[in-house]
């Protein structure tokens, strides 16, 4: 498979108006206690965290309250952060997600999300986002990639990464067998990962 | 035979890291990988970390500012209480000198020597089941970082004007029976930032402040001003 050069693509400006070693740099510091370094790096991350959190959540107080424990766990943890097993931001997102899909999963049964993600399916986004001075190129760069993917590719991460269901739940809702979810997640990724030049 | 379970595996990895997969699931997955072969356990942690890596770059897309408050609540959490004037390095260890001047004020001594353990603000923060509640209070934010496993929880306020002399916040965990004291803020203990320790959250189910005068009531005669759901 080629790849498109990173830069080209910008997959550099991706993690932000700084470069991701300085980020690395800066939970490095978090890691040793430093509150300096600390509020800085949510000066540089929050609007990363909060957004991916309140599409999942949907909700303005659960928000606020993910979006903290994100952060407290950040404080926390910062030693764990291992730069050889990916980037700072990465890290990041990873730990914002998987608390926002754990608390969707506690406070939303299935049902009630399935209906939400129905209302979300037929309207832009929108509605929570607030647009982002720096990111509206990024953001146009991601939706052009997210619009070369296949209906069937986009719906299942959006069920699965923003609607908080699992694979096997996808699957029913689509009536689609496992392992067809499985291959349509793994070419949405490998589609999106090439479409954005992350190496 | 251990191909068609490593080709299971490694057809996992996409929903493992997009955290798709069931908590079974998900615990299944890695038990299997610590006991995968190398190569296979290695080919799924990079299948994982460009997943992750793909979608940190989507989340460009989804991008939103925060309310201006939060950067406050998260920040006192870590930040020295500078109204106490604190020599602590972080605020869990502020937190804890809260616990300090408060079991000193109940004659007990042995809580002025150095913790050699995490303090109990440590533990409810490194807890599995740390959980954060916000609620507005007289202007301000009240925060309460808690655990149920340990029991307690730390309050943090920001910018909540002291109460009036002659009067104290008074703090009150709901439980079956009612409200319950859960401690009291005289105008000297409010300052920009104040953190207090929560203990024996029991099984109450909300945090309620009221206002009421001298040194506290037995049970709340003012108003309820916020109630914060320890849910």
């Amino acid at each position: 498979m080629t790849t498109v050069p990173a830069e080209r693509l910008g997959y550099r400006s991706m993690t932000g108006p700084w470069h991701s070693n300085d980020l690395d740099a800066l939970l490095r510091r978090v890691a040793q206690r430093d509150a300096d370094a600390f509020a800085t790096f949510y000066d540089h991350t929050r609007t990363r965290v909060y957004g991916l959190v309140a599409r999942v959540l949907r909700d303005f107080g659960y928000s606020e309250e993910t979006t903290q424990e994100v952060y407290l766990e950040v404080w926390r943890t910062a030693g764990a952060f291992d730069s050889a097993k990916g980037s700072a931001l990465s890290w990041l997102m990873t730990m914002a997600h998987r608390r926002a899909i754990d608390r969707v999963r506690a406070e939303q049964a299935a049902t009630q999300r399935e209906s939400r993600y129905g209302a979300t399916a037929v309207e832009p986004s929108g509605d929570v986002v607030v647009e982002s001075v720096l990111a509206t190129d990024e953001r146009r760069r991601v939706a052009e990639c997210l619009d070369g993917l296949t209906d069937i590719q986009r719906q299942c991460i959006e069920m699965a990464y923003y609607g908080g269901f699992t694979y096997a739940e996808v699957s029913q809702r689509l009536s689609a067998n496992l392992s067809t979810i499985k291959s349509r997640m793994r070419d949405a990724l490998r589609g999106l990962r090439h479409c954005l030049g992350v190496p | 035979m251990t191909e068609p379970t490593d080709f299971e595996l490694l057809e996992l990895a996409t929903p493992y890291a997009l955290h798709a997969v069931s908590e079974a699931e998900r615990v299944a997955i890695e038990r299997q990988l610590a006991v995968a072969p190398p190569s296979v356990a290695e080919a799924f942690r990079d299948e994982v970390r460009a997943v992750c890596e793909t979608m940190t770059a989507v989340s460009a897309a989804t991008a939103a500012e925060p309310p201006s408050r939060l950067r406050a609540a998260v920040l006192a959490a870590v930040q020295p209480s500078v109204a106490r004037r604190s020599r602590w390095r972080t605020a869990l260890l502020a937190a804890a000198a809260a616990i300090v001047v408060g079991l000193a004020a109940f004659g007990a001594g042995i809580a002025l020597r150095p913790a050699p353990k995490p303090t109990m603000a440590e533990q409810i923060m490194a807890a599995t089941d740390v959980r954060t509640v916000s609620g507005q209070l007289s202007g301000g934010t009240a925060t309460v970082v808690f655990s149920r496993n340990m029991n307690a929880g730390v309050l943090v306020m920001n910018n909540v004007p002291p109460p009036t002399q002659g009067t104290v916040y008074q703090m009150w965990l709901i439980g079956d029976n009612g409200p319950t004291s859960a401690g009291t803020m005289n105008t000297a203990a409010v300052a920009p930032s104040t953190t207090d320790l929560l203990t024996n959250l029991r099984n109450s189910s909300a945090l309620a402040f009221t206002i009421e005068p001298g040194t506290g009531s037995p049970q709340p005669t003012g108003k309820i001003l916020a109630k914060l759901p320890l849910s």
